[in-house]
């Protein structure tokens, strides 16, 4: 499997001189299973890019079939979508899938950001590839472009947030972005999907420090990723969602820090990376 | 007067190496009189930075914001809800935007803040916050600035500003296609209009008009900050996506007789070459056809003084 990070910011998009390097773009990773596909992880600003590169191929025929996972609907996670091109193209295909309570539940949160007020497409309908949307349900196992999907709604301020665990012949790849948990760590569940991850892609948006001053924005601290990384024992840990603040400088200082956490407590076999945008990671 | 740039781009937001330059982040620019009267139009992502430096200034409790919104498209509002001012009690923050007869402005930024988009609904905002809504040809004031409004070409509609204060004027007029191929509304243009295609008379008039409004609504001015995020080619390609070219504003600007435009509302895919490349060719052409106006392309961070001081 294969993953490329196209956003790995949070909150909103930061451009700029100090963010150049690790990148500005909201949300948004692409993975490609071994046996074919594609599975989009959110579509934050960074999906623009991505969209762009799919363009150069089957996409841009409109032959293109995609599966797009939403971990929930705060704006850093959707914004990216009016302005994925292959949703333009007819012929191609997009399953997406969210958590709601039910699906033309989550068809009207995506429909609230093309509204005419907003958006001068105005509707999802206007876009011209098929489009199906799903509400998916916790815990309950289901299949992606041939892999094995498993959902966790982890809590992130006054809302949730989707984890989902991509499992393909042995071999798992968890994304828990916006994960804000409470003062005794994730819940036994959100454990359990992380187990033994090859690659577990988690929030990590503040220092120690910042997480205290923002505690009810809930997100994460890099120390509350080492240690669900540890806790799960996965096997690599991607930092990702920094915050819109955080210049590289900081990005780095944060990693230094994890990288450290990771040795003295535990984790030295697990690697860790900060997500950056525009590299991928072949699992 | 006192105008700063703090995003210039159009859209959506495009953090990267290739638009360091000029910015990266969607439309805000403020306006600041000499008596220190504060007015902002749009609150793209750059209102963020603008809210940083408030909140830091010694304005904290105290800050008093207008804000005009030339339409809520997302790139002219998506960094509203990060504006630092408005979670401090004390700050007041009035919005201005044109009227419309299907929702209610509050409406358009209530739900732009609420679940499950946003977690801290505007309600809840410690600022005061009031809306104003405002017709077509408004023309009011803001204690010592003077504000004069004309319609725009524009799915959905938008409206163009004149801000005068200190014995200068600047002009916001972004978004705008021009007037003469399609007149847009609020229905969804989903294709061009076949080449060659005659207008209805009754839809001619009223772009003329409409153009005329604008040229007189940049009559004299300082400063006009035009949407010019088409080239020729982009514009060959999608004229019903609503901007216009470069030529399109000298055009504007020539005839208003004003004396200098920004390029403004760069498009997502510019790279900071490209747009210092479409500057000078703007430059070249205007020496012909409009001698005296002088031609800048907005980027974040720039300032201009207008006026006397």
């Amino acid at each position: 499997m294969k993953l490329a990070f196209f956003g790995v910011r949070g909150s909103i998009p930061a451009p700029g001189p100090a963010t150049v390097r690790y990148g500005g773009n909201t949300a948004c990773v692409s993975l490609r299973p071994e046996s074919g596909g594609l599975i989009i992880l959110d579509c934050g600003t960074g999906a623009r890019n991505l969209g762009i590169n799919l363009m150069e191929g089957a996409f841009g025929k409109g032959q293109g079939e995609a599966s797009i996972l939403l971990s929930h609907a705060h704006w850093d996670h959707i914004q990216g979508f009016p302005f994925f091109v292959p949703l333009y193209q007819p012929g191609n295909k997009f399953h997406i899938f969210g958590g709601a309570k039910s699906s033309p539940m989550l068809e009207g949160i995506l429909e609230g950001q093309m509204a005419p007020q907003y958006f001068p497409v105005q509707t999802l309908k206007n876009m011209g590839a098929t489009i199906d949307i799903v509400a998916i349900a916790e815990g309950k196992p289901f299949e992606v472009e041939r892999c094995q999907v498993r959902a966790r709604m982890n809590p992130h301020g006054r809302a949730g947030a989707l984890a989902f665990r991509i499992e393909e012949a042995g071999r798992a790849i968890v994304y828990a972005s916006d994960a804000g948990y409470p003062a005794g760590g994730p819940s036994a569940d959100a454990l359990e999907l992380y187990r033994g991850a090859d690659v577990l892609i988690h929030d990590s948006t503040y220092t120690p420090e910042d997480k205290k001053r923002y505690a009810d924005r809930g997100y994460s601290s890099v120390e509350d990723a080492v240690s669900a990384a540890i806790a799960a024992k996965v096997k690599r840990l991607v930092l990702f969602h920094y915050d819109q603040d955080y210049s590289d400088a900081d990005v780095d200082a944060l990693c230094t820090r994890g990288r450290k956490m990771l040795d003295d407590r535990g984790g030295k076999d697990i690697e860790l990376t900060g997500a950056v945008e525009g590299s991928t990671l072949t699992v | 007067m006192k105008v700063r740039f703090w995003g210039v781009r159009g859209s959506l937001p495009v953090p990267g190496a290739k638009t360091e330059r000029y910015g990266g982040n969607t439309s805000c620019v403020e306006v600041r009189s000499a008596a220190g009267t504060r007015v902002v139009v749009d609150a793209g992502t750059g209102i963020r930075k603008l809210g940083k430096e408030l909140v830091g200034e010694g304005e904290a409790g105290r800050a008093r914001v207008h804000l005009l919104i030339s339409h809520t498209h997302w790139d002219h509002i998506q960094g509203l809800p990060y504006f630092s001012p408005l979670y401090q009690r004390g700050n007041k923050m009035s919005v201005y935007a044109r009227k419309r007869d299907d929702l209610h402005l509050q409406a358009v930024f209530a739900s732009q803040t609420h679940d499950p988009y946003f977690p801290v609904p505007f309600a809840e905002a410690d600022a005061a916050i009031e809306f104003k809504e405002l017709s077509d040809a408004a023309k009011f004031s803001i204690d010592d600035v003077k504000v004069a409004c004309a319609r725009l070409n524009h799915p959905y509609v938008a409206t163009a500003y004149r801000l005068t204060a200190d014995g200068a004027s600047v002009v916001y007029v972004s978004d705008t296609a021009p007037f003469s191929d399609i007149l847009f509304e609020d229905e969804f243009v989903a294709r061009p209009p076949s080449p060659g295609a005659e207008l209805p008379a009754k839809d001619r008039q009223k772009l003329a008009r409409m153009r005329e409004g604008v040229v007189r609504l940049c009559e004299g001015a300082d400063l006009v900050i035009y949407d010019t995020m088409f080239t020729a080619e982009d514009y060959q390609r999608i004229p019903h996506f609503g901007h216009s070219r470069p030529m399109d504003a000298v055009g504007v600007c020539a005839e208003a007789g004003a004396a200098r435009l920004a390029l403004f509302h760069h498009a997502p895919e510019r790279t900071d070459a490209e747009v210092d490349a479409i500057l000078a060719d703007t430059r070249a052409v205007a020496d012909k056809t409009a001698k005296n106006l002088d031609i800048v392309a907005a980027y974040e961070g720039l300032e201009l003084e207008l006026g006397q001081h």
